[in-house]
């Protein structure tokens, strides 16, 4: 058993892990954040992914114990109270979910993109969310999206 | 080198389980003594779209908005069978099964007003965001909760027409409706890695109608990209019926960096049998794509794939042999 303290969505936690506990089971099982999927459990598809200390992770590869200190951001912690991230709004406005099973990992990998490239074009989306596998839609409406979604963000930044 | 080709295909679909299989649909529509519109259905929605349309549908016959109407689906305590959400057949047949029953309901309503106003007829009644009043003189009107005292709740089934194959001569009708699609795409072989890039996509999809746009574009997308990954990459590898690529690891499926931008073209012709004329094209649409990709292959390095996934161990041994 490992006793870590972590932040998650802005909220401090100190909590009992066990050692083979993966940070997916932590987030899913023990603190009932389950926005966050598991798709393949071995890295490649990116259905749980989320944001660690500003880097997209798969937290089916991280085991709990190392995330000890770190900063997270799950999808719960992407919209702010009732009010939608701007990457949510869009996937919503351009229709770029079906079954939704990889949107989470999606909308994180998309805000890891624009957080470091406010303006990417089309080719460099397409290339941060490569990671992620998707399904159903084809990836064009989730590029659209993104690509949606960068624009209201840098407008917002204007006003 | 790498080397450019261009290629199309034309498919067709049959809808529903055919051959003379029985295809059923069952849906209840019902207005409550609080004026409430609910429709059970079983429709099971997997993202394509089935909630959303089926509640378009409703909110047209019945002149609502779609957050007027409470759609009561995938609960099998508490609806009837709808069948299967698979060979792309529940805009089709639970479609109309949800038109029939809700069509049927709208008319109980009217009956019902026409008696409560003290009208000699039916004639100029209509209905809108839950009022049903007369078209020439407005003030005649009543709104579903002052009209219903007891609820109202409607059961209708839709089959479809399906004839069984004849086994001998192969004759027969097994489908109705059926959906065309016809896709153009360019690709770009590498001939040294073998290596096939998928660079541009033109996808003209039958419909009957479009009842949502938006909707039918993702489906298009995602069936592109389905198409893409049965033609060129997705091996499932089995031997002696074991699955021996049964991780995303070996089973490789499209990514964002493999798909095209598509150019996307809905061809409406309404299906005379069809809800609003509308047809199901989850399956159809995945169809035309990889026969496309190996047509527009033999124009880029002239060599004839019989069988799929054409993958780069397969490009790079045809392009030797023939050297
Ligand atoms: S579940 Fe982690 S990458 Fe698939
Ligand atoms: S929406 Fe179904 S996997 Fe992406």
């Amino acid at each position: 058993m490992n006793h870590i303290s972590l932040t998650i969505n802005k909220k401090m936690y100190s909590i009992d892990v066990e050692e083979d506990v993966r940070l997916i089971d932590l987030l899913r099982d023990q603190l009932f954040l389950t926005g966050t999927k598991e798709g393949c459990g071995e890295g490649e598809c990116g259905a749980c992914t989320v944001i660690m200390d500003g880097r997209v992770v798969n937290s089916c590869l991280v085991m709990a114990f190392q995330a000890e200190g770190s900063n997270i951001t799950t999808i719960e912690g992407m919209s702010d109270k009732d009010e939608l991230h701007p990457i949510q709004k869009a996937f919503l406005d351009k229709g770029a979910v079906q079954c939704g099973f990889c949107t989470p990992g999606m909308v994180l990998s998309a805000k890891s993109l624009l957080d470091k490239n406010e303006n990417p074009t089309r080719e460099e989306i397409r290339e941060g969310i490569s990671g992620n596998l998707c399904r159903c839609t084809g990836y064009n409406k989730i590029v659209d999206a993104i690509e949606l979604a960068s624009k209201e963000i840098r407008e917002e930044k204007k006003e | 080198m790498k080397k450019r080709g261009k290629g199309i295909a034309a498919t067709f679909y049959g809808t529903g389980y055919g051959n003379g299989f029985p295809d059923v649909s069952k849906a209840v529509a019902e207005v409550d003594h609080d004026g409430n519109v609910n429709i059970y259905v079983c429709a099971t929605e997997v993202g394509q779209g089935a909630k959303t349309i089926i509640i378009q549908m409703v909110a047209e016959i019945l002149g609502l908005g779609m957050n007027d109407i409470h759609l009561i689906s995938e609960d099998t305590s508490q609806t009837l069978d709808t069948g299967t959400a698979a060979a792309s057949r529940q805009t089709y047949n639970t479609g109309n099964a949800v038109k029939k029953a809700v069509e049927v309901l709208k008319s109980k309503l009217l009956e019902k007003a026409k008696e409560h106003l003290k009208l000699p007829s039916l004639l100029g009644l209509e209905v809108k965001d839950k009022v049903i009043y007369l078209k020439t003189f407005p003030k005649k009107r009543v709104c579903f909760k002052d009209l219903i005292e007891e609820k109202i709740s409607v059961e209708e089934t839709f089959t479809a027409q399906t004839v069984q194959m004849d086994e001998e001569t192969g004759q027969g009708a097994p489908y109705w409706p059926y959906t065309f699609s016809c896709y153009g795409v360019e690709v770009e072989v590498d001939t040294e890695t073998g290596i096939i890039e998928v660079i541009k996509g033109v996808c003209a999809q039958d419909v009957g109608r479009a009842i949502n746009p938006e909707l039918i574009e993702g489906q298009i997308d995602g069936g592109f990209s389905m198409g893409l990954g049965y033609g060129i990459m997705e091996k499932l590898n089995c031997k002696d019926g074991e699955i021996k690529n049964n991780k995303f690891s070996k089973y490789l499926i499209p990514t964002a960096l493999d798909m095209p931008e598509l150019e996307k073209i809905i061809v409406e012709d309404p299906e005379s049998s069809a809800p609003f004329g509308a047809k199901g094209i989850g399956e159809p649409v995945i169809l035309p794509a990889a026969p496309a990709i190996l047509n527009a292959i033999y124009d880029a390095i002239g060599v004839r794939f019989y069988e799929i996934p054409v993958t780069p161990d397969k490009v790079l041994s045809e392009i030797n042999r023939e050297i």
